[in-house]
């Protein structure tokens, strides 16, 4: 039984000390079979690129290649691939996603789970960290639910935080598939917490990794995967960041490609904000709402100005100060009786009351105002 | 040839009567000492011998047996050594036998003869029925607390001796020491701010509900904690002599007077063994922290960095009041009834809270809050987090409250209390809430609300119960409880995901 290139290509994938640029300089050299022989065999490459990526460290590298070559069957990681339901397409293919065609450094090999079409329309990135808060999670949730609502694919990576958050928001408006981009093996689900997530989201849409089954998710290929999520967009949109954080390797990557990086401004307490409010201060545009961004895409923003019915039952007369007083940053109990100057007794029950009718979310023994979508 | 002497003995922090019994026959010349003494009492040979003998006494070269009775009850520590030394002399014939009539002898002895107190006099007296006791003048103070026995105080054997035959009469006891002030206790004035906490303070001394504060740090958790037996009121006598024996066991040095009449405040750190903690140890059972705290506050700061092992140790004292040590070699059992407050940060970089601000991994944080036992969590009915006190605040000239005013209103509560046959609401039974604490129409919503949502256990329940009964004693109003009181109750317990991470 002849193999076809995409099992030559998966073995190379899981060798060890395989990164990205090492896999696309070797593939880009040789195919795949033939590559896999030329690991095997263990040889210099005389190919300028091939000793680039290789670096100094070359003959030791080619040596542990040619080990975890000589102890892989690539019949058998074949056939482990098609028991599975990942798919695999190399560039070059009609399989691989359009808008990594064109990119400066496309994933060599990219996996699949769940349907690539999801990869076909308009995509928005959103990213942020994953030590978020209430008001940080709430913004990620009511972009990707208004914008999957308007037929934009949500592009995040399914970590803790803002990206589980926006991918959620999407699966709500349940109108557009979306797309994750992960940093490992498809079938290793990290992190672990996030399994019902991982699995609505290849449901529904599709997941991608550059990493073969079985990889774990080592620290180095997080920029890459980053990389991948900024390719893949139109428009990154950055929620909550903290100063110098992992989204800024997005932002990076997005610029290097000359995609539009847009942030969500924060207030200037809110250390997970300090961030996205530098990147406002470079001048990056700021997103307010939804239409922000469909301005950005070139789309009309229809819904500017029409004032949403609020369903919620309107707060008594004699809560509305507690609830100014609230605000929207989270406020201990503490900060809201001063605020007041109420009785506790008194302003306990004024906040049950707002909690009930979801003007205010309790989190602990904090406090937070809420809009109208619960964001 | 034979003498018995009435002394006692430690039980944990009971006293037990001892009968010690003194031979001395003919035989080979020696000196034992039978009923299980434990190391330090079965060294009373060589300090009573070299007591004697600095004392112008004879020893006899006879074959000497001490027996301690009962034989089954372990004895410890040297608080017997001055009932052996007059027993000897009694059964060497260098003492006449009626003066060992009626009257006890409890005391260490130096190798020159002086008599000293032993930790855990006024537990030995009490048990004693004897009605004169000769002690150790430094255990004076302590003896007269009792207040049942005629006390006799002397500073060396060579003074008792000649008060025995009569020689001398009975020394004077050492005049009581003058009483100093105690130290002024932190005063809730100087809290700036901070309504919610100085409220759940004040819930927590009128109800005796156990509370846990969340915060990072410099939000002020210590501070609050320690001003907390300030608001509490002075022990009645009998909590008050409960507390001193136990301080007495321990030898924990007591407030002039003797008796300990404000709730003692402890807070051991945070590397405390499960034994310092609770009490134990491998010969004489002393009590831990939590027994020293009886009928105070114990603060336990950090709770997170507790070993969550000794943290499940305390779960039953919590609940009965009492903690029962069992060792191989003995049983005791100590008073427990704390109020207990504990402090912890929301996460281990301590910077969590809802700014966003928090740099541990979640991972992290879930070992975090693992340390901490649902059981655990759940003795807690008053959870409240705490902010960092805004800039306001902290520059606001006026403090708040001063601790007189809040004791004040704790004291009518507790008083509330007492009417209903419990020292404070946490005492409450599960029965008895529904007679005295029925709730209105509106709070039985409220209640039912919280049930359904998946707020509130059934424990939870009863808890919320007796502290939205605290809030209602504070504002003297009268049951049923309504909605007012059920959502103050609410507001001051946190749902325990408050210590899980926030992210996502």
């Amino acid at each position: 039984m002849t193999l076809p290139p995409e099992a030559f290509a998966t073995a190379l994938a899981g060798l060890p000390r395989m990164g990205p640029a090492r896999l696309a300089s070797v593939l880009g050299a040789r195919a795949p079979a033939e590559a896999w022989a030329s690991v095997l065999r263990g040889q210099p490459w005389p190919e300028p690129e091939v000793r680039a990526a290789l670096g100094a460290d070359g003959a030791a590298v080619q040596a542990a290649w040619r080990s975890a070559a000589l102890a892989t069957d690539v019949a058998s990681v074949w056939r482990r691939l098609g028991d599975s339901a990942v798919g695999v397409t190399l560039p070059g293919t009609s399989a691989y996603p359009a808008p990594l065609v064109d990119d400066i450094e496309p994933p060599a090999v990219l996996f699949h789970l769940g349907d690539l079409a999801a990869i076909a329309g308009r995509r928005v990135a959103i990213v942020g960290t994953r030590r978020c808060t209430a008001t940080g999670a709430g913004v990620a949730h009511e972009l990707g639910r208004e914008l999957a609502a308007r037929g934009i694919a949500i592009v995040s990576g399914l970590a803790w935080g803002i990206d589980g958050a926006a991918h959620r928001g999407a699966l709500a408006a349940g109108a557009t598939p979306p797309i994750g981009v992960v940093g490992s093996g498809l079938d290793v689900v990290y992190p672990a917490g996030q399994q019902r997530l991982w699995d609505a989201v290849a449901e529904s849409g599709v997941l991608l990794s550059e990493a073969p089954l079985g990889a774990h998710p080592e620290r180095w290929r997080f920029p890459a995967r980053n990389r991948i999520i900024a390719a893949l967009a139109d428009v990154v949109v950055v929620v909550e960041s903290h100063q110098r954080g992992g989204s800024f390797h997005t932002v990076d990557e997005a610029d290097r490609r000359g995609i539009d990086v847009m942030a969500v401004p924060g207030s200037v307490r809110n250390a997970a904000a300090r961030g996205v409010n530098d990147l406002l201060a470079e001048g990056r545009a700021p997103v307010r709402d939804v239409d922000d961004v469909l301005i950005a895409l070139g789309l009309t923003a229809a819904t500017r100005h029409r004032a949403a019915a609020d369903p919620r039952p309107p707060p008594l007369e004699a809560d509305r100060a507690v609830l100014e007083a609230v605000g929207w940053q989270a406020s201990s109990l503490d900060q809201i009786a001063v605020r007041t100057g109420r009785s506790l007794p008194d302003l306990a029950g004024a906040l049950d009351r707002l909690c009930a009718a979801r003007w205010v979310r309790r989190e602990g023994g904090w406090y937070e105002r809420t809009s109208a979508g619960g964001g | 040839m034979l003498a018995t002497v009435s002394s006692a003995t430690l039980v944990g922090v009971e006293g037990c009567p001892v009968r010690v019994e003194v031979h001395v026959s003919s035989g080979l010349p020696g000196f034992t000492v039978v009923g299980l003494p434990d190391a330090t009492c079965r060294e009373a040979r060589d300090r009573v011998r070299a007591a004697l003998l600095s004392s112008g006494q004879r020893w006899p070269s006879q074959r000497v047996t001490v027996n301690l009775a009962p034989p089954a009850t372990r004895k410890v520590g040297a608080g017997l050594d001055l009932a052996i030394a007059v027993g000897l002399l009694v059964a060497d014939d260098q003492l006449d036998p009626g003066c060992l009539v009626e009257r006890a002898f409890l005391g260490e002895l130096g190798l020159d003869g002086t008599v000293r107190a032993v930790p855990g006099s006024l537990p030995c007296i009490d048990a004693l029925t004897e009605p004169e006791i000769v002690v150790a003048d430094g255990a004076v103070v302590e003896a007269q607390l009792v207040g049942r026995h005629r006390i006799r105080a002397v500073s060396d054997l060579v003074t008792l001796i000649k008060a025995l035959q009569g020689a001398i009469g009975w020394p004077e006891p050492p005049p009581p020491p003058l009483p100093w002030p105690l130290p002024p206790e932190p005063n809730l004035a100087d809290v700036r701010g901070q309504p919610a906490a100085r409220y759940a303070l004040e819930v927590a001394a009128a109800g005796g509900h156990h509370l846990l504060l969340v915060g990072s740090p410099g939000a002020g958790k210590t501070m609050l904690a320690r001003r907390l037996p300030g608001l509490l009121p002075d022990l009645p006598r009998p909590h008050a002599l409960e507390a001193t024996r136990i301080h007495s066991v321990a030898g924990v040095p007591l407030p002039p007077g003797g008796l300990i009449r404000r709730p003692p405040f402890r807070s051991p750190h945070h590397g405390a063994s499960a034994v310092s903690l609770v009490g134990g140890g491998t010969g004489a059972m002393r009590p831990g922290e939590i027994s020293l705290a009886h009928r105070g506050v114990l603060f336990l700061d950090e709770l997170g960095e507790f070993a969550p092992v000794v943290l499940d140790h305390l779960r039953q004292p919590l609940e009965e009041g009492v903690i029962r040590v069992s060792r191989a070699a003995a049983k005791a059992t100590f008073p427990a009834r704390v109020l207990l407050v504990a402090a912890m940060n929301p996460c281990p970089c301590a910077r969590g809270g809802p700014q966003g601000a928090c740099r541990c991994s979640p991972q992290a944080q879930q070992r975090y809050t693992r340390r901490l036992s649902g059981p655990l969590l759940d003795r807690f009915d008053l959870r409240v987090e705490l902010g960092r006190p805004e800039i306001g605040e902290l520059m606001a000239a006026a403090g708040g409250e001063s601790s007189a005013v809040v004791a004040a209103r704790v004291r009518e509560a507790r008083a509330r209390a007492l009417s209903r046959g419990v020292e404070a609401n946490v005492e409450l039974r599960q029965r008895q809430l529904d007679d005295v604490a029925p709730l209105d129409a509106a709070a039985a919503r409220l209640v039912e609300g919280a049930l359904r949502a998946g707020r509130l256990t059934g424990r939870g329940l009863s808890g919320v119960r007796r502290v939205a009964l605290t809030v209602a004693d504070l504002a003297s109003d009268d049951p049923p409880l309504g909605g007012d009181h059920v959502h103050t109750a609410l507001a001051l317990r946190c749902d325990p995901s408050f210590l899980a991470g926030r992210v996502a």
